[in-house]
């Protein structure tokens, strides 16, 4: 279970927090919960994922993962929480640019050998970037990247996944095949997926919408 | 966790950084552990060749001398009275001060049927505290039927020297102390034979030593008489190149063994040069490691990007620094184990072709200079694998 309880950036007024539904608020979020973060330009979105994912401690309140306080986590005991139960596809990608998408992808895979190789192909072929496997990640285009993302996203066990705004780049096509790969790995393994968007996402089956 | 491979994510570290100052830093590091090594196993071959020439003990000098025999002084006493003695204690620049005693009673000495030798001869006894070698057990106790010695090695080089021409064999060190000798010992009150051997050799003292205790006893027993005035004495003195000391000397006309002096000199002065060269070594190890820790942490800038990136999805710190330091141990394990194998070839060489003829050396290393690569070696890898690991949790 993850529990959000009354979090605030330190850099942000009460007062800016007064009409947020995730912002000083107490959330959980349950196993295979399909959760929809709406928020607009300057609202903290990215700093939420960032909060949420460990990697910035700007913030006021508790975020517990399975009644673990994340602030408490060590640096390795962080690395074993995004290693087995917390994934993330970033806003900005932060793939490695000289590798190829393929070895990006098995950095990633080979960590908990969770997903056989074979899955790389099979999920590359899916999204359209089957053909670019072997290029380096910087000749690809952002819009090939960010399937990229999504895909090394899912190349391990997770309990939860933070997706922010992961298909900025991609046409409604490519972003359905992506929606729907995430979905059925998610459902796979009982994961609740956290999608934090600007605008409300028409193709994703939310159970839950909060208003950042 | 599963035991990622290395290999994919070995490109990742090393982007950017230079391999040029990483070997400067192995080679850096290579020089400094062979002069590190060299000088202690020179120091140790010093001190094994100047062991039974050193006139330094426990810290201090020791000297011998004797009054100056003139033409105006001979055919008096020219003996050390106990008040000279006693001048002699009171120098501030002399920490002590023992006379050498001799016998007042005849002593002759045989070799056995071995050797067809035999000749009157003196006994000496010194204070052991001023003897260089004191082997365990020189002492001796009325109604013990064999007496210590401890012989001048000068002696035993001057009979080698003329044993050839009077039909004797010459001896070794061992062979001579392996000899029983035999003492006669007679005066006016009595007499008795004694057992004897040599304990020791002494390049210090030009005489043959019996324990004190000895000749204090056999002089009473066999003369009725304390030992004599001495016309030797030691001194013990913190420098025996004291000016003080020197000008004294010759105020009072009593004559130094200066050649002894001189070598306990050149000996400080090549210790000291030894263990100058071991610092030298100390600062060359020092700034290699020095080196190599810029080059550790120049990587770990350069490679900062990929390595936090490699965190945030979910690589162990602790995984990436074994990672890390796996990359540089068996270079440097490689670096000192070359080092040492140069020290042991130096070694060798130095034994077989420079000091070929000195059994007190081992062609082989001291065991303490083994001791040194490895705690160095240990020291170098725990330095460099806690700053690693510091770097790395520093970025998670």
């Amino acid at each position: 279970m993850l529990h959000i309880d009354r979090i605030r950036p330190t850099y942000f007024e009460e007062s800016a927090c007064a009409h947020s539904e995730v912002w000083l608020q107490r959330v959980n979020v349950e196993p295979g919960e399909r959760i929809q973060i709406q928020a607009p330009s300057g609202s903290g979105k990215t700093s939420l994922t960032h909060f949420l994912y460990g990697m910035r401690r700007e913030y006021v309140g508790s975020i517990q993962f399975d009644s673990v306080e994340l602030k408490h986590m060590n640096p390795d005991q962080l690395a074993d929480l995004r290693r087995e139960k917390l994934s993330v596809v970033f806003q900005d990608l932060r793939l490695f640019l000289e590798p190829t998408l393929r070895e990006n992808f098995e950095i990633k895979r080979q960590l908990t050998d969770f997903h056989p190789a074979t899955c790389i192909e099979e999920w590359a072929k899916r999204l359209g970037i089957g053909h670019r496997l072997d290029t380096p990640a910087r000749l690809c285009s952002y819009g090939e990247q960010q399937r990229a993302s999504i895909i090394r996203g899912l190349l391990q066990p997770f309990k939860w996944i933070l997706l922010d705004e992961p298909f900025s780049h991609l046409d409604d096509a490519n972003a359905r095949k992506a929606m729907d790969l995430i979905l059925e790995e998610s459902e796979k393994q009982g994961a609740a997926i956290l999608l934090a968007d600007l605008e409300i996402v028409p193709h994703y089956p939310q159970t839950r919408l909060l208003r950042l | 966790m599963k035991r990622p491979s290395f290999h994919i994510i070995r490109p990742l570290l090393l982007t950017g950084a230079r391999s040029s100052s990483r070997w400067f830093s192995y080679i850096g590091l290579g020089i400094g552990v062979l002069l590190l090594l060299l000088a202690q196993q020179l120091y140790i071959d010093i001190q094994a060749l100047v062991k039974q020439t050193s006139i330094r003990k426990n810290g201090f000098d020791y000297i011998s001398i004797t009054k100056q025999i003139t033409n105006e002084n001979m055919g008096r006493d020219n003996r050390f009275s106990p008040a000279d003695l006693d001048s002699l204690r009171q120098q501030s620049f002399i920490q002590g001060a023992a006379p050498l005693t001799s016998n007042r009673f005849e002593v002759v000495a045989t070799a056995g049927d071995q050797i067809p030798f035999a000749s009157d001869i003196f006994l000496e006894a010194l204070d052991n505290e001023f003897i260089d070698t004191v082997p365990p057990g020189f002492d001796w106790q009325p109604g013990q039927a064999t007496v210590p010695l401890i012989f001048s090695s000068d002696f035993l080089e001057m009979y080698n020297v003329f044993a050839p021409s009077y039909g004797l064999p010459q001896l070794s060190m061992e062979t001579a102390s392996n000899v029983v000798i035999g003492l006669r010992c007679e005066g006016q009150k009595g007499g008795a034979t004694f057992r004897a051997q040599i304990v020791a050799f002494s390049d210090r003292i030009n005489s043959l030593l019996a324990p004190k205790e000895f000749l204090d006893w056999a002089n009473l027993e066999f003369e009725g008489l304390p030992s004599a005035n001495a016309s030797r004495v030691y001194l013990k003195t913190t420098d025996a190149n004291n000016p003080d000391l020197l000008q004294h000397l010759t105020q009072k006309s009593y004559r130094v063994n200066k050649e002894k002096t001189a070598f306990g000199r050149s000996k400080q002065i090549l210790q000291g040069v030894i263990a100058g060269l071991g610092i030298f070594g100390v600062l060359v190890v020092a700034l290699a490691l020095l080196l190599f820790s810029f080059y550790l942490q120049l990587m770990v800038a350069r490679s900062r990007d990929n390595l936090q990136l490699l965190l945030t999805i979910g690589y162990r710190p602790d995984w990436l620094s074994k990672q890390v330091a796996r990359r540089f141990i068996p270079v440097y394990l490689a670096v000192v184990s070359a080092a040492l194998a140069a020290t042991q070839l130096m070694q060798y060489g130095f034994h077989q072709f420079v000091m070929y003829n000195r059994p007190e050396l081992s062609s082989l290393l001291h065991p303490s200079v083994w001791v040194t690569a490895i705690v160095l070696t240990g020291l170098s890898i725990f330095t460099n694998m806690r700053m690693v690991r510091k770097l790395l949790y520093g970025l998670s």
